[in-house]
C-alpha cells in the first residue's frame, strides 16, 4: 500500500522530451536517408541506458529549494538520475549537487570496461559506512561491532549518565525532570519523521541540550 | 524537418556546472583526479572522461568586472572534419544533427580526427597509443528517443536550449535584435566552419571567452576538397596513404587481439 | 537579493529569477561583499562591507519614507505604524530606553499605549518614531559605513522603492549573509520592515524569502529539534517562567491572535507522547517535559562540555567539528565528553575528532560510537523545503551493508533505553516507561510516525483532518499541530500528491504535496488585497471580494466567512495585535534596527558610541572567549565565509562524492588583486590565515571578483573563506570555521560567521 511510486516511462518521456509527436517523427526517419543506413548497419537504435530501469521519485537532499529527482535503478543498483520533469519547482532541471546525488550510494567505477550496454560500470561508494564502528577510550583505531552490541552499550551509557545527573527539582523547588548532561545535535537533512522521533526520545529521557544547525 | 541543435545563451549561464555532472552521470563517466585552479574551471581541460567542460572567464573593463561561464563540448559541425578525416568511417553525421562516433569497433585510434578538429573537442586517452575516441554525441541515445541531451535537460536557467537548428538560429537573431545593447552581434556557430549544430550568443566578444573565431567560414571538408582537387596527385595519393596506414594498423590490431 | 547567492547555492531558485526577468521584465539587484555568481547576473550590483546590512537596509527605508515612496494604504491597514508608543520611549547614542546594568533591556517603555493614529502624525506613533530614527541613515552616511558607492546605492534605493507602488511587487531574498551576525535578527527585521513599508508582504511574487540552506532545516525547526521550541513552535518550558502547566498556559497563551489555541496544540502533543497516562488530572504529564535551566544552544552546549556538565552527545547527521564556530575550541571541548554517538553516511570529522591533526588519541578518553545511516533515497519519509512544502521521498535502493535508516536507529535506540529501565529500574523512569512508543514491534513503520505527527482522534485513532479539529481536553493527539493535514488520509496522504496543475497561474500548486499550515501557499495573504477586498494588482489576484463572498486562489490566512471589513485589521493572525510590527516590542536588542559594527570590526561605529550590539552574546570566560578588538592592528583584514555550488555545508557528504570532488578538489581562500600585490602573492601560493581563534594554511585564489571597499576614507581589504573542507573524506583541506568567532546574536545565538578580522601571510 505504501510502496514506491513508480512513474511509467511514457509519462516520463512525455514531459522531459519533445512530446509524443516529436518521438514519432524522430523514429520515422530512422531508415530514410542513406546516412541513416550506415547507422542501421550497426544497430537499429543506439542502446538504451534505462532499459528495464525503475524510476523512483525523491526530493533532493541538499539545499532547501526542494527539487524533485528521479533515481534510476536496475537490479538494486543506482545507474543514474534525472531532474523530475513533473516537479513544479525544478521542472526537470538540476544543479551539480542534485545531479551528483547518485554518488552518495553508487559511483562510476574507474575501470570503464563493460561487457554490455545493459551493465553499467557502477559500484557502491567505497567510502560509505557499512558497519557499526566503535572507538574505545584512548584507542587509535576503530573496531567493527554489531548493532545489538552498540545499541545496548549506548543505552547503558545513556542510563548511567542520566541517572547520575538527573534533576527532579531545581534549587527553587520547581519540578524540572531534566538532565543537562546529554546533548542532541539533530539534523537538517534527515526526514521530519526521523527528527520527530529523535527529539521525542531525547525529551523523553529529559535532555535539554537539543539543537541543530539552523542556529549556525 | 531540420537538424537539431542547442542554443547556448552565455548571458543566462550561472556557471553551476550541473551540465558537466549530468553529462558524466548519463554517460557513466568516472570522476578524474583534479587539483586547485584559480579560475575554478576543473578539470582545466576536457579529457577522455570529461567531454563537456564549463570554462570560467573573468573579464575586466576598467572598474567593471564580468564573470562568465562557457560550456564547451563538440560543436557538431554541419560538415564535420572529423568525419572527413576518418578513413574507416567511424564517424557519422546523423540526420538529427549529432555527430556521432558510432563505430568504435573499426576505429584504429589514429588520432587524425583529434588533430583535424579545429576546436580540440575530441578526446582520446593519452596514455594509450591506439585509444578509442570519446566526444560529445549530443546524447544521441536520448535524442532518437525524443529526449533532450542530458546537459540541456538539467540546465537550471535555460541557458541551454534544445530545438531545431533553424528555429534556434531565428531565436538567437531575435534575442540579439531585442537587446542590441546587451549582446554582441555574432552568433557563434552560424557560419564558423560552415556552421555548427551548437550555437552561442554572448554579451562578451567571443575571442575573450576562449572561442576560436579565426576559423574559416566555409566548411573545412569543402575547403580541403577545393585544395585537393587542384593537386590530383594528393587526391589520389592521400587515400592510398590512408589505406596503407589502415591495413598496417588493422593488422597490428589483429595481432594484438591474437596475443590475448 | 542581500546576503544570498542563489546562483551558487540554490541554482534552481535562480531558474525562477531568470524566468521573472525574461517574462515579466523584473530587475535583479544584488548586494554582496564580493562579486558572486549571482552578482554576475544582476542588473544592478552594489558591494557592501560585511556586517553593515542594517545600515544598508535602514537607508533604503529612509529613502522610501523621505521621498514618500512607501505604500501608505498598506502600511496603515496592515502594520502597527499607527500605534502610539509609551511616551518615555527613547533612542539615545545607540541605546534604547530601559538599558539595565545587567546588559539587558527593561522593555516597559517599548510598549503600546493602546491608542492609534491612522493619520500617522502623532509624534509618538510607530511611524514617526521610525521616521525620526531612520532619518540618520541618509545616502552619504550609509555609503560611508558600508563602502557602497553613493551613486550606486542611490540607484538601488530608487529602483527598489519603485516597488512601493500598489500595483508593483518586490521580492526580498536573503540567506546566511544576513543572519550570521551578532545583529542578525535586526538585519532580517530591517528587510522585513522594508518589505512592509513597500507593501510587498503577503502577495504572490513578494515576501521576505530565506533561502534555506538544507533540504530539511525547515522541517527540523518545525518539529522542534531546537532547545527553545517544542514541535510546532510552542516554547520549551523553562523552570523559571513555566514551573507548572497553569503557568505555561497563562504565559504562553495570548488573549487575541491564533495562538489563543496554544493549549489545544500542547495538550494534543502531550497526548501523543504520553497516551493514556496523560490525563486532565495530571496536567497531561506536563511535569514530564524537561524544563530548561538556561541557554542550551549550540555554543553553550560546547561550553558546558568544558565545564563537565555535558558528558554525552549525539551528533546525528551533523558535523559540528567543521560546521560550528571556533571549531578548534569545539574540538578541545569535545575531549571532555565521556561518550559520543555519531550517526552518519561517512566517517565525518566529528566522529573522527580524536584523530584530528594535532590531537593525541592516547590522551582522549571519549568513547565514540559511529552508526552507519541510510541516505535520502535508501529510506522513506518527508522533508520540508524553504516554501514549507512537505514532500515525500520514496525508497529507491537498499542501504549498503548494515547501514540503517535514522528512523530505525532512533526506534531501536529508544527501545534499548526503555529495556534498560524496565529491567534495571533507575532514577525516575516514568517519562521513559510511560512514553507512547508503538511504531511496530520489530520494524518501525514510518507511516505510523507520520500519522502521529499529523494527529488523530484518541477514541477512534482516525487521523484529524486539520489542526482546527484539535482539542485541549485530551480527546485528540497530535505530534505537531502545524503538520496536521499532511498525512490525514492513509491511502492518499496530501504530502504524496503529485498533480502539478496551477489553475490560477500564481504558482500555488495546491495539489502538489502539502504546505503547512493547512496547505496555504502564501502566508499573510490577506495583504494581497486592499482592506476592501480588491486585489492590489488584477493579474496577481489571490483573492477578490465579489460583494457577497471571497473568490479564492489560495487557502485564506484569515476568516473567509467574514466580509473584508472585519478582517482588514487582522491580516497577521499569529500576532496578538493582528498587524505586522514595524516596531517590535518583543525583540531583545531593540524594537527598531540600529546599526552596530560586528564584534570584530576594522572601524569604529560611525552612528553611536555602541561599537557592537550591546546585547551580543560573548561567551566570556570560556575557551570561546577569543575576540580581536575593533580596529585591531594584528588582524587588519575583514574575513567572511561563503559556500560553493559544488559542496554542501561541511562537505561531510559531498567531499566523499567523486563527481563533486572533481569539480572543487581543494580548499582555498580568495583575495583581491590589490591585497595580493601588497603581500606578493599569486594564485596557487600557500598562505597562512590567522584570527584571534586560530590559523590555518590554504592555497590562495587571487581574483578580480573581490575588491577592497572604501570605508570612512580607508581601503578595507577582504578575505573570503569557503568552509566545506576538513581532514576526512576524499578531498581534505583546512577547516574554515577554525577561524570564525563564537559571538552570538542575542535573539537566536547564531554565530558571527560573516564578518570577523584576520591576517594573511605568505608561507
Amino acid at each position: 500500500m505504501f510502496s514506491m511510486k513508480k512513474l511509467s516511462r511514457r509519462d516520463f518521456l512525455k514531459s522531459v522530451g519533445l512530446g509524443a509527436a516529436g518521438l514519432t517523427a524522430l523514429d520515422a526517419f530512422g531508415g530514410r536517408s542513406a546516412e541513416a543506413l550506415l547507422l542501421k548497419k550497426r544497430t537499429e537504435m543506439p542502446p538504451w541506458k534505462l532499459q528495464y530501469a525503475e524510476e523512483t521519485p525523491t526530493i533532493c537532499c541538499y539545499c532547501g529549494v526542494g527539487c524533485g529527482i528521479i533515481i534510476h535503478t536496475r537490479d538494486g543498483k543506482v545507474i543514474g538520475c534525472q531532474g523530475d520533469p513533473d516537479h513544479p519547482i525544478n521542472q526537470g532541471a538540476l544543479c551539480p549537487k542534485g545531479q551528483a546525488i547518485t554518488d552518495v550510494s553508487f559511483v562510476v567505477a574507474e575501470n570503464e570496461r563493460r561487457h554490455s550496454m545493459y551493465e553499467r560500470p557502477r559500484v557502491r561508494n567505497p567510502r560509505r559506512l557499512t558497519k557499526v564502528l566503535y572507538r574505545a577510550p584512548f584507542a587509535t583505531e576503530w573496531e567493527e561491532k554489531s548493532w545489538d552490541w552498540a545499541l545496548s552499550e549506548i543505552a547503558k551509557r545513556v542510563k548511567a549518565t542520566r541517572d547520575a545527573t538527573f534533576e527532579r527539582t531545581d534549587a527553587d523547588g520547581v519540578t524540572v525532570n531534566r538532565t543537562q548532561a546529554i546533548s542532541l545535535l539533530g539534523s537538517a537533512t534527515v526526514n521530519t519523521e526521523e527528527n520527530y522521533l529523535m527529539q521525542k526520545m531525547m525529551r523523553g529521557i529529559g535532555a535539554v541540550h537539543i539543537d541543530h544547525c539552523a542556529r549556525l | 524537418m531540420g537538424q537539431y541543435g542547442v542554443l547556448v545563451d552565455i548571458t543566462k549561464c550561472i556557471g553551476c556546472r550541473g551540465c558537466q555532472v549530468a553529462c558524466k552521470n548519463w554517460n557513466d563517466l568516472p570522476a578524474t583526479k583534479t587539483t586547485f585552479t584559480a579560475s575554478r574551471t576543473n578539470p582545466p581541460q576536457m579529457n577522455f572522461n570529461n567531454v563537456t567542460l564549463v570554462n570560467f572567464h573573468t573579464i575586466e573593463k576598467g572598474d567593471k568586472v564580468q564573470w562568465r561561464a562557457v560550456k564547451m563540448q563538440c560543436f557538431h559541425c554541419l560538415e564535420p572534419i572529423c568525419f572527413e578525416a576518418c578513413f574507416v568511417h567511424a564517424y557519422k553525421k546523423t540526420p538529427e544533427g549529432a555527430v556521432v562516433y558510432f563505430n568504435p569497433e573499426i576505429c584504429t585510434g589514429c588520432r587524425y580526427c583529434q588533430l583535424a578538429c579545429p576546436f580540440l573537442n575530441i578526446q582520446l586517452k593519452w596514455d594509450e597509443v591506439f585509444s578509442r575516441v570519446r566526444k560529445c554525441d549530443m546524447c544521441y541515445d536520448r535524442l532518437v528517443r525524443g529526449l533532450k541531451p542530458a546537459c540541456v535537460a538539467t540546465c537550471p536557467t535555460g541557458a541551454l536550449k534544445f530545438g531545431e537548428r533553424d528555429a534556434l538560429l531565428k531565436e538567437a537573431r531575435e534575442r540579439i535584435a531585442k537587446n542590441p545593447d546587451k549582446y554582441v552581434d555574432h552568433i557563434f556557430g552560424e557560419k564558423e566552419v560552415g556552421g555548427t549544430s551548437w550555437l552561442y550568443i554572448s554579451d562578451v566578444p567571443f575571442e575573450e571567452l576562449g572561442f576560436r573565431t579565426d576559423v574559416m567560414h566555409e566548411s573545412i571538408p569543402k575547403y580541403t576538397w577545393k585544395y585537393i582537387s587542384k593537386a590530383p596527385i594528393l587526391a589520389v595519393g592521400l587515400p592510398i596513404l590512408f589505406a596503407a596506414f589502415y591495413v598496417y594498423t588493422k593488422r597490428r590490431a589483429e595481432n594484438e587481439d591474437g596475443g590475448h | 537579493m542581500i546576503g544570498a547567492n542563489p546562483a551558487s547555492n540554490h541554482p534552481i531558485a535562480f531558474r525562477w529569477i531568470t524566468k521573472g526577468r525574461e517574462q515579466k521584465g523584473s530587475k535583479l539587484i544584488v548586494a554582496d561583499p564580493w562579486f558572486t555568481q549571482s552578482a554576475a547576473m544582476a542588473d544592478l550590483y552594489v558591494p557592501l562591507r560585511p556586517g553593515t546590512d542594517t545600515a544598508f537596509l535602514n537607508g533604503i527605508m529612509n529613502y522610501a519614507i523621505q521621498n514618500n515612496l512607501f505604500h501608505r494604504e498598506y502600511v496603515v491597514a496592515y502594520t502597527n505604524a499607527s500605534y502610539i508608543v509609551h511616551p518615555d520611549f527613547k533612542i539615545e547614542d545607540g541605546l534604547f530606553s530601559g538599558f539595565l546594568e545587567s546588559g539587558k533591556y527593561d522593555t516597559s517603555t517599548w510598549q503600546y499605549t493602546g491608542e492609534k493614529d491612522p493619520t500617522l502624525q502623532h509624534p509618538n506613533c510607530v511611524f514617526q518614531i521610525l521616521k525620526r530614527h531612520l532619518s540618520r541613515y541618509d545616502i552619504k552616511t550609509v555609503s560611508e559605513i558600508t563602502g557602497a558607492p553613493a551613486d550606486v546605492y542611490e540607484e538601488v534605493c530608487k529602483l527598489y522603492c519603485s516597488t512601493g507602488k500598489p500595483d508593483r511587487v518586490g521580492n526580498a531574498i536573503y540567506c546566511m549573509g544576513l543572519t550570521q551576525h551578532t545583529h542578525g535578527t535586526q538585519n532580517v527585521r530591517a528587510l522585513a520592515m522594508l518589505q512592509l513599508l513597500l507593501g510587498n508582504v503577503g502577495l504572490p511574487g513578494g515576501g521576505v524569502n530565506a533561502e534555506r540552506g538544507e533540504s530539511n532545516v525547515q522541517g527540523a525547526c518545525d518539529i522542534g529539534v531546537l532547545f527553545h521550541v517544542l514541535p510546532g513552535y510552542n516554547p520549551v518550558p523553562s523552570a523559571k517562567a513555566h514551573p507548572t502547566w497553569a503557568a505555561y498556559r497563562e504565559k504562553t497563551t495570548p488573549s487575541t491572535g491564533y495562538w489563543v489555541n496554544r493549549p489545544k496544540f500542547l495538550v494534543s502533543m502531550l497526548k501523543a507522547w504520553y497516551g493514556e497516562h496523560a490525563t486532565g488530572e495530571n496536567d497531561f504529564c506536563y511535569d514530564f517535559l524537561p524544563k530548561t535551566a538556561a541557554d542550551h544552544s549550540h555554543v553553550s552546549t560546547f561550553q558546558d562540555m568544558t565545564k563537565g556538565v555535558v558528558k554525552g552527545m549525539f551528533a546525528w547527521g551533523q558535523n559540528p567539528v567543521v560546521g560550528g564556530p571556533s571549531a578548534v575550541q569545539a574540538r578541545e571541548a569535545m575531549k571532555n565528553l565521556e561518550w559520543l554517538v555519531c550517526v552518519d553516511l561517512f566517517e565525518t570529522e566529528t566522529a573522527a575528532f580524536w584523530k584530528a591533526p594535532g590531537a593525541d588519541p592516547a590522551k582522549i578518553a571519549t568513547e565514540v560510537f559511529l552508526l552507519p545511516a541510510a541516505c535520502s533515497y535508501e529510506k522513506e519519509g518527508s522533508i520540508t523545503n524553504s516554501g514549507r512544502w512537505i514532500q515525500w521521498r520514496w525508497q529507491a535502493v537498499e542501504p549498503p551493508g548494515e547501514a540503517r535508516s535514522d528512523l530505525w536507529i532512533a526506534d531501536r535506540l529508544f527501545k534499548a533505553i526503555r529495556k534498560e529501565y524496565q529491567e534495571n529500574g533507575g532514577v525516575f523512569p516514568d517519562p521513559i516507561l510511560k512514553m507512547k512508543w508503538d511504531y511496530g514491534e520489530a520494524e518501525c513503520d514510518v507511516v505510523k510516525v507520520a500519522l502521529e505527527i499529523n494527529g488523530y482522534e484518541v477514541a477512534t485513532g482516525a487521523p484529524v483532518q486539520s489542526f482546527t479539529k484539535l482539542a485541549d481536553d485530551g480527546s485528540t493527539a497530535c505530534g505537531d499541530w502545524l503538520y496536521s493535514g499532511y498525512y490525514n488520509d492513509v491511502h492518499n496522504p496530501p504530502c504524496k500528491r503529485r498533480d502539478n496543475v496551477d489553475p490560477s497561474g500564481l504558482a500555488c500548486f495546491h495539489r502538489w504535496a502539502f504546505s503547512w499550515p493547512a496547505n496555504r501557499r502564501i502566508l499573510y495573504n490577506r495583504c494581497s488585497v486592499d482592506p476592501s477586498g480588491r486585489p492590489w494588482h488584477p493579474e496577481r489576484a489571490l483573492f477578490r471580494w465579489n460583494g457577497t463572498g471571497w473568490v479564492k486562489n489560495d487557502v485564506p490566512d484569515f476568516n473567509a466567512k467574514l466580509p473584508p471589513v472585519e478582517t482588514a485589521d487582522k491580516a497577521f493572525i499569529m500576532l496578538p495585535e493582528g498587524q505586522a510590527r514595524l516596531f517590535a516590542p518583543g525583540v531583545k536588542d531593540g524594537p527598531v534596527p540600529e546599526h552596530y559594527e560586528p564584534v570584530e570590526s576594522p572601524v569604529g561605529n560611525r552612528m553611536s558610541g555602541q561599537q557592537h550590539n550591546p546585547l551580543a552574546v560573548l561567551w566570556k570566560g570560556s575557551i570561546f572567549d577569543k575576540y580581536a578588538p575593533a580596529e585591531s592592528a594584528d588582524f587588519p583584514y575583514v574575513a567572511t565565509t561563503f559556500r560553493l555550488p559544488e559542496h554542501y555545508q561541511t562537505g561531510g557528504v559531498t567531499r566523499n562524492q567523486p563527481y563533486l570532488v572533481e569539480l572543487a578538489p581543494e580548499m582555498f581562500v580568495m583575495i583581491s588583486k590589490t591585497l595580493a600585490e601588497k603581500l606578493g602573492l599569486k594564485s596557487g601560493d600557500w598562505v597562512r590565515v590567522a584570527t584571534a581563534r586560530s590559523e590555518f594554511k590554504a592555497k590562495v585564489a587571487v581574483s578580480s571578483l573581490v575588491r577592497p571597499l572604501t570605508v570612512q576614507g580607508r581601503k578595507i581589504e577582504m578575505v573570503c573563506i569557503p568552509w566545506h573542507w576538513g581532514f576526512q573524506g576524499l578531498a581534505t583541506g583546512a577547516i574554515g570555521n577554525d577561524l570564525t568567532p563564537a559571538a552570538g546574536d542575542p535573539n537566536t545565538r547564531i554565530p558571527e560567521y560573516k564578518a570577523f578580522l584576520c591576517n594573511v601571510h605568505k608561507v
